[in-house]
C-alpha cells in the first residue's frame, strides 16, 4: 500500500512540474525621440521545444500615440528558444509608454510576455523631419597645452534625409594638432541616423587661437522606404570655435611629472619572472590605460636601488585608439633574498578637476636565488659580464648639474663664423696683402726691364714731335718743321741704339733705319741746324714731308 | 609698460638679492625645478650663459616637462663645451628614454666635435695666413726660402689641412635645429596646406636646408626629408635662452 502511494505520489509531482520560461526584451534605440520608429525584440528561452508563435499580435494592446505591428519571428523546429519582431513608432508626447503583458501562444505552451516600457525623450537628438545637419562635439573648457583632445563631427540626419557618409575632413588651428583615425573611418550613432566622425586636437602653444574645421558629408534625400526615389547630395559645414589653451600649472607640478594628462589608471605589472637568480635579468611591464595625451607621456625614470639595477628597456607602441602605454624595464636583482619590485608612482594632470593627481604601479614580491657577489658594486645590468671584473655603470637618466657663480658667459652664441669683423678683418688683410704683392711685382718687372719704360717714353716724345712738326707745317714755318722732324726722328733711335737723342747724328738715324734715304736725312738736319751751317732752301725738305712721316712711322713700330 | 615691469622687477631683485651659489642646485636638489629654472635663468640675463649654466637649465627644462627647450639648451652647452657631462647625458637619456630623435653624427660632425666650431675657424685661419705667407714674403723679398720659411710653410699647410674636414662638419653641426611644438608634420610642399608626409615630435632634431615661403627644408633622423614651418623650429646657433614661443594673450 505504501509503495503504491508512493508511486501515485510521484506521477502527481511530475504532472505538476511546470517548463520554466526566460523572456527577456530588447528596444532599439533604448532612448526613442517622439515619433521615432523603433524595433521591439523579444526573446523567449523555454525548457520545452516551442516552434512558431500563433496570432501574436491579437493581444497586444499599444499605448495611446503608440504604432506597434508584428513584423516576424524567428524559430526553428523543436528548438527551445523563439524570437518575436516588432515594429512600431513612438508615441508625440515626452513619457514613459509601457506596453501590457500580453500571452504568445506557441503549440506546446503558452508564454507570457511582461510588460514592456517605451521611454520617449526629446534629448536624443532624432528629428523627424528636417535637413541633415553637423554638429561639433568639443569640451567647453580652458585646453592645456600638450593634452589630447578627444572631440567629434556628429552628423544627425532625419527620416527626410539620412546621412550616408563623410569626407574631405579639414582643420586650420593655429596652435593646435589635428589628426583623425582615417578618412573612411566614421562611427554610426545609435540612433542610426547619422554618423559620428571622431577626431583627436592637441594643443601646442599657450593663448587664444581659432579653430576652423570643414567638412562634406554625404545626404541622400528622398523616402527611405523607396530606393527608386533616393538621390544623393554633398552637404559641406563648416565651424568656427575660439579656443583657449594654457600651460599645465607649475604650482602644485611634481617633480617627476612626465607631461601626461588626462585620466589614467594603472593595470596591475607584469613581471617576466618572480624567481631569478641574482645578476639575471627580468622585464617588468608597467602598463598606463585611460583617457589622456599616453602616446606623449615620457617614460617614468625609475633609479636603481641597493636591491636593483634598473633601465628602461623599451616601450610598445601601441595605436593611438588602443588608449594604453606600456613601459618596459629591464631590472636585475643585486641581492638575493625576497625583495620586492620599486613602486612606481605616476603624477598625471587631470584637466578637469585642474589638479595633479597620482596614480602608483604597486610593487611586486620577487624571490631571488643565488649568492650575493663579494662586491655588489660588480653586479652589472650587462649579463654576460663577469662578476670578478670591475664594471662601468651605465650611466642613464640625468646628471645632476652644477653652476659656478659668478663666470661671465655670453650674451649670445654664435659662431665666430657669423661674426662680421672677423670676415671683414681677414678679407681686408687678404685683399692688402694681394695688392701688396701685384704692386711689387710689377714694379719689380719693370725694374729688371728698364727697355720698356724707355721705348714706352721714346714713343711718346716721337709722337709729341710729330705734331709739333705737323703744326709748324700749317705756319709754313719750315726751320721749325725740321727741328721737330729731327727731335722725332732722335727719339725714335735712341732707344734702338742704346743712346741719349741729343748725342745722334745723321749716320746713327741710317743705322737705325737703313733704307732711308740719307740725303734727304742731311738736308733735314742741316735745316735744323741752318742757322748754325748756312742750311739750303728749307722748302726742299718740307716736299718731302710723305717719306720723313714714313721714316717716323718706321721707328714708331719699331719701338 | 607690461613688459617693462618684469624687467625692472627684475633688476630691483638682482641690485638687492644678488644671486648666490648654490641656489639652483639646492632648489634642483630638492625637485622645486621652477625655483632652479627661475634661478639660472636670472643667472643668465645678469652674467650670460655658460656651457655649465645651460646643461643645467636643460635639466630643469625637461624635468618640467618642456622637452624642445631642453634639447634647444643641451645642444647650444654642447657648442660652448663640447664635452659637457650634463648636456650629454641629458641628450643620452631623451634620445633613449625620452623619445626624441637626433640625427646620426657623420665622422666630420664627430671630427669637428672635438674642439668646436670657433677653434676649428681660428686654427684654418691660422694655417691659411701662415702658408700664405710662407709663400708670398720670400717671394716679394726675392730670397730663397730659408729653413724656418720651410718649416713654418710645412706647419701651416698641414694645420690648414686638418682644418677643412673640421669646418665642414661644423658648417653641417650648424645647419641644425630643434623642433620646439609637438607633432609638427612634415610637408610636400612649404605650403599652408601641404600634404603631411610624417610627423616629428618636440625636441626632436633636424638638419635643416634651405628656407622658402616661410618654410624650412628639414632632413629628419631618419633621413626623411620636406618642409616644416620655420616657427615651429629653433636653430641651434644664434641664441641663448630657449626663445619663448607662446602665443601672446588676445587683448
Amino acid at each position: 500500500m505504501r509503495a503504491c502511494f508512493a508511486i501515485l505520489a510521484c506521477f502527481v509531482a511530475t504532472s505538476l512540474v511546470r517548463a520554466e520560461n526566460h523572456v527577456t526584451w530588447e528596444i532599439t534605440p533604448p532612448v526613442c525621440g517622439p515619433g521615432q520608429p523603433f524595433r521591439l525584440k523579444v526573446t523567449i528561452e523555454s525548457d520545452d521545444a516551442l516552434g512558431p508563435a500563433n496570432q501574436v499580435g491579437r493581444e497586444i494592446k499599444p499605448p495611446r500615440g503608440m504604432a506597434l505591428r508584428f513584423s516576424g519571428q524567428v524559430f526553428r523546429a523543436n528548438a527551445t528558444e523563439a524570437t518575436l519582431n516588432f515594429s512600431g513608432v513612438a508615441p508625440e508626447e515626452e513619457g514613459n509608454y509601457i506596453l501590457p503583458a500580453f500571452n504568445a501562444r506557441f503549440p506546446s505552451q503558452m508564454v507570457l510576455v511582461p510588460a514592456i516600457t517605451l521611454i520617449v525623450s526629446n534629448k536624443t537628438g532624432y528629428r523627424k523631419e528636417g535637413r541633415a545637419r553637423a554638429e561639433l562635439v568639443l569640451p567647453e573648457r580652458t585646453f592645456y597645452v600638450g593634452e589630447k583632445i578627444t572631440g567629434s563631427v556628429v552628423m544627425r540626419g532625419s527620416e527626410q534625409e539620412t546621412v550616408t557618409g563623410t569626407f574631405g575632413l579639414e582643420c586650420e588651428a593655429g596652435g593646435f594638432t589635428f589628426q583623425t583615425e582615417g578618412s573612411s573611418f566614421t562611427q554610426p550613432l545609435q540612433d542610426g541616423h547619422g554618423l559620428m566622425k571622431p577626431f583627436d586636437l592637441t594643443p601646442i602653444r599657450a593663448g587664444q587661437s581659432e579653430f576652423n574645421l570643414s567638412g562634406i558629408m554625404l545626404v541622400n534625400t528622398g523616402d527611405r522606404i523607396s530606393s527608386l526615389n533616393i538621390s544623393g547630395r554633398d552637404r559641406p559645414f563648416n565651424f568656427r570655435r575660439k579656443l583657449t589653451v594654457e600651460h599645465v600649472p607649475e604650482t602644485g607640478r611634481p617633480a617627476d611629472w612626465g607631461g601626461s594628462i588626462g585620466k589614467l589608471e594603472v593595470t596591475p605589472p607584469d613581471l617576466s619572472n618572480r624567481f631569478p637568480e641574482v645578476g639575471e635579468p627580468i622585464k617588468l611591464k608597467l602598463t598606463l590605460v585611460g583617457e589622456g595625451n599616453l602616446e606623449r607621456i615620457i617614460a617614468p625614470e625609475i633609479p636603481g636601488t641597493d636591491t636593483w639595477d634598473i633601465a628602461l628597456a623599451s616601450e610598445l607602441r601601441q595605436r593611438r585608439s588602443e588608449g594604453r602605454r606600456t613601459f618596459i624595464y629591464t631590472l636585475v636583482p643585486r641581492l638575493p633574498g625576497d625583495l620586492k619590485t620599486p613602486a612606481v608612482r605616476f603624477p598625471t594632470f587631470n584637466p578637469d578637476s585642474k589638479k595633479f593627481e597620482t596614480v602608483e604601479f604597486v610593487a611586486v614580491a620577487v624571490k631571488v636565488s643565488g649568492n650575493a657577489p663579494a662586491k655588489v658594486e660588480l653586479v652589472t645590468i650587462d649579463p654576460s659580464a663577469k662578476l670578478g671584473t670591475p664594471a662601468a655603470k651605465t650611466v642613464t637618466g640625468l646628471l645632476t648639474p652644477t653652476v659656478a657663480a659668478g663666470v661671465k658667459g655670453v650674451a649670445k652664441i654664435e659662431p665666430l663664423a657669423a661674426s662680421q669683423p672677423f670676415w671683414l678683418s681677414n678679407s681686408a688683410a687678404l685683399v692688402a696683402l694681394l695688392l701688396t704683392t701685384a704692386i711689387i711685382s710689377v714694379v719689380g718687372y719693370f725694374a729688371a726691364h728698364p727697355e720698356f719704360l724707355i721705348r714706352r717714353q721714346a714713343r711718346g716724345n716721337l709722337r709729341r714731335a710729330r705734331t709739333a712738326a705737323q703744326y709748324a707745317l700749317r705756319r709754313q714755318d719750315y726751320a721749325a718743321y725740321a727741328r721737330a722732324m729731327t727731335q722725332g726722328l732722335r727719339a725714335g733711335t735712341a732707344p734702338l741704339l742704346n743712346a741719349e737723342p741729343l748725342a745722334l747724328t745723321q749716320s746713327d738715324i741710317l743705322r737705325a733705319l737703313p733704307t732711308a734715304s740719307p740725303t734727304l736725312i742731311e738736308a733735314v738736319f742741316l735745316t735744323a741746324a741752318g742757322e748754325k751751317y748756312g742750311a739750303k732752301d728749307a722748302r726742299q725738305t718740307i716736299a718731302e714731308d710723305a717719306q720723313l712721316q714714313a721714316m717716323l712711322n718706321t721707328l714708331e713700330a719699331q719701338l | 609698460m607690461s613688459r617693462l615691469l618684469p624687467l625692472l622687477t627684475l633688476w630691483v631683485l638682482g641690485a638687492t638679492a644678488p644671486l648666490q651659489a648654490g641656489v639652483g642646485e639646492a632648489a634642483y636638489e630638492r625637485g622645486d625645478y621652477v625655483g632652479a629654472l627661475q634661478t639660472w635663468r636670472a643667472q643668465a640675463e645678469l652674467d650670460g650663459v655658460t656651457a655649465e649654466l645651460l646643461s643645467a637649465i636643460g635639466n630643469a627644462e625637461w624635468k618640467l616637462g618642456h622637452k624642445g627647450r631642453a634639447m634647444v639648451c643641451w645642444e647650444r652647452a654642447l657648442l660652448l663645451s663640447p664635452r659637457d657631462p650634463v648636456a650629454l647625458a641629458g641628450i643620452k637619456h631623451a634620445l633613449g628614454a625620452g623619445g626624441t630623435d637626433r640625427p646620426t653624427q657623420t665622422w666630420s660632425e664627430n671630427y669637428a666635435a672635438f674642439l668646436g666650431a670657433d677653434l676649428w675657424l681660428i686654427l684654418g685661419a691660422l694655417g691659411f695666413w701662415g702658408t700664405l705667407l710662407a709663400v708670398l714674403v720670400p717671394k716679394l723679398r726675392r730670397q730663397p726660402m730659408g729653413d724656418w720659411t720651410q718649416r713654418i710653410l710645412i706647419t701651416s699647410a698641414t694645420l690648414f689641412a686638418l682644418s677643412i674636414p673640421g669646418l665642414y662638419g661644423a658648417y653641417t653641426l650648424a645647419s641644425r635645429a630643434v623642433v620646439r611644438r609637438t607633432e609638427v608634420p612634415v610637408k610636400l610642399t612649404p605650403t599652408l596646406l601641404g600634404e603631411a608626409l610624417n610627423g616629428t615630435a618636440e625636441g626632436d632634431v633636424v638638419r635643416t636646408g634651405r628656407k622658402l615661403n616661410g618654410h624650412t627644408y628639414v632632413t629628419s633622423a631618419d633621413g626623411k626629408g620636406g618642409w616644416m614651418k620655420s616657427t615651429e623650429l629653433e636653430p641651434i646657433w644664434g641664441g641663448a635662452l630657449p626663445v619663448n614661443l607662446d602665443q601672446p594673450q588676445a587683448p
